[in-house]
């Protein structure tokens, strides 16, 4: 592998590097097709691949700078996003058998945005079923391999998108975090990821899952380049008026901070308890690097988080049923058995239990902002563990397959019931070469500080400009 | 609050409109009741007054501007 094709270079540096006309657009396409030809078979992070039209897209971007006419930021740059961004006129799977033919009448406005921005659609990438799996494992169209090892999980649900990314087969992709699935993915194939605040990005033309928790954002190579895309695809949006009318800040020039200064909080337990000695290393080493950058490490002590755990699971697995009911009476047969075991769930919860849980959302924050007022961040690990192998997570719709992934999702469903933002990014490598990533945990809308502080982190260490050395399969 | 027996799922299940066969209300009961017994220091604890939108409310007013 040569550290001079342009599929290696960062989204922000390509993004540059074809506005000064240093390199073509369809130099940089057919370097990132080149690795997805070579890669895919292996890893089955894409759903689809559109060769052709994406070569067709970057000649005509090339044509149009050559006569002066940048269509924005990321004009010729090629990405793939999460199969479950629609695109009219494009069959968007959701990772499922019930719409492996549908196709979209309506554009999603994180995916337009994107498009206006003058991005080339590479294909679409693998994920969980419906966005519902934290593991990478999918009934229907097979596990995506960890580009690190082979034979480990990717997570999810944004499984395809961690894949891609860390293989450097797309500079970046849009994933989606309800219950972890940008983070998980992020910290398993050593990415950095965006979880944004509930509000911040329209979610108009995303595949639902769960209307309270869902959450659309990027998972790249650097924080910069998450701020890049989060800069570009935030803000209002008439189509979804959950979406939150607010100026979107400048979160590139907040990726030039330093951390001299930034009180970053340290849980006292849940995040810091039940550790494998690796993850608790890699945290230990976070500490000091934050420490020696400048930054003031202060202890918080949190509100209880298994609560916060539960209350996520009653919201989340009720929300998901009543958006699948249709389904789950016509179709049954068409899910993945875990899957549907999980849609199932929520049939055992009732509107006065699901309502006790959503009411409780406004005091839980209030109480978390109010043990964390000392710190700017919060810094956690993702997840206890690093990839564990796709073998021993099949767990399929056995009778401890929610415990399972109970125990995976622990350290992410609390922040999502928060709606809060994280920025999880890659911070060390297990004795077995896996990675092993850190969230950044920030207060409502503090995007820019997340990613200033991920910024810095990443000019203070080297793990996120690391690529594998991919095993074929 | 506590964790549905395999009848109760049963029960709720058929009141959806999605009725479940006796070996998958059991496993529901096995799956979600963790997330009842989670939740159980706060249910019925949650004052008259509170409705979901104070999430809306807390997140707006502490925002980072």
């Amino acid at each position: 592998m040569s550290a001079t094709e342009p599929a290696l270079m960062s989204l922000t540096e390509i993004a540059q590097a074809i506005a000064q006309k240093r390199v073509s657009s369809r130099e940089v396409t057919q370097s990132c097709l080149d690795r997805i030809a070579q890669w895919q078979p292996s890893l089955n992070a894409f759903m689809t691949i559109e060769a052709e039209p994406a070569l067709a897209a970057a000649d005509a971007a090339d044509a149009a700078l050559a006569k002066g006419n940048r269509q924005g930021a990321l004009h010729g740059v090629p990405l793939a996003h999460k199969d479950m961004y629609y695109e009219a006129g494009k069959v968007v799977s959701c990772g499922s058998k019930i719409r492996r033919d549908w196709v979209a009448t309506t554009t999603a406005t994180a995916l337009q945005r994107l498009k206006d921005a003058g991005t080339v659609r590479l294909g679409s990438l693998q994920m969980a079923e419906f966005a519902y799996g934290p593991t990478g494992h999918n009934a229907h169209y097979g596990a995506v391999h960890n580009p690190w090892r082979h034979r480990h999980i990717t997570g999810g649900s944004s499984s395809g998108s961690g894949a891609a990314v860390a293989a450097r087969l797309t500079f970046a992709a849009l994933g989606s975090d309800t219950g972890g699935s940008i983070r998980m993915p992020a910290h398993f194939c050593g990415v950095t990821g965006l979880k944004t605040t509930v509000g911040l990005i329209s979610r108009a033309g995303a595949m639902p899952l769960s209307q309270s928790l869902d959450t659309v954002g990027p998972l790249a190579r650097t924080a910069e380049d998450c701020a890049l895309l989060t800069g570009l695809i935030a803000g209002a949006d008439p189509a979804d008026p959950t979406c939150i009318n607010r100026a979107v800040p400048d979160y590139l020039a907040a990726t030039r901070e330093t951390l001299q200064g930034l009180k970053v909080g340290v849980p006292t337990a849940f995040y810091v308890d039940d550790l494998d000695p690796e993850i608790a290393r890699i945290l230990d080493e976070t500490i000091t690097t934050l420490k020696h950058e400048g930054a003031e490490i202060v202890s918080v002590e949190l509100p209880d988080q298994r609560q916060l755990t539960a209350a996520c699971q009653l919201v989340l697995a009720c929300e998901a049923a009543a958006f699948h009911k249709r389904w789950l009476i016509e179709r049954p047969q068409d899910y993945g058995p875990q899957v549907l075991m999980r849609l199932q769930n929520g049939l055992a919860i009732s509107g006065v239990s699901y309502l006790e849980a959503l009411r409780w959302r406004g005091p839980a924050l209030a109480a978390y902002l109010a043990a964390t007022e000392r710190a700017e961040i919060v810094l956690a690990p993702v997840a206890p563990v690093a990839a564990p192998t796709i073998a021993e997570s099949d767990v399929g719709n056995s009778l401890d397959a929610e415990a399972v992934i109970q125990r995976l999702t622990r350290f992410t469903r609390p922040v999502n019931y928060l709606g809060l933002p994280s920025l999880a990014v890659p911070a060390g490598f297990t004795k077995d070469g896996l990675p092993g990533g850190m969230q950044l945990i920030g207060r409502p809308f503090d995007e820019a500080t997340l990613l200033g502080a991920g910024a810095a982190f990443q000019r203070a260490s080297d793990f996120h400009a690391r690529w594998p050395e991919m095993e074929m399969a | 609050m506590t964790r549905p027996t395999p009848r109760q799922v049963k029960a709720m299940a058929d009141a959806a409109g999605v009725p479940v066969a006796d070996d998958v209300a059991a496993r529901i009961a096995n799956s979600i009741g963790p997330a009842f017994e989670g939740f159980a220091p706060v249910a019925g604890t949650l004052p008259f007054d509170l409705e979901p939108a104070s999430f809306l409310v807390v997140q707006n007013t502490r925002a980072v501007s």
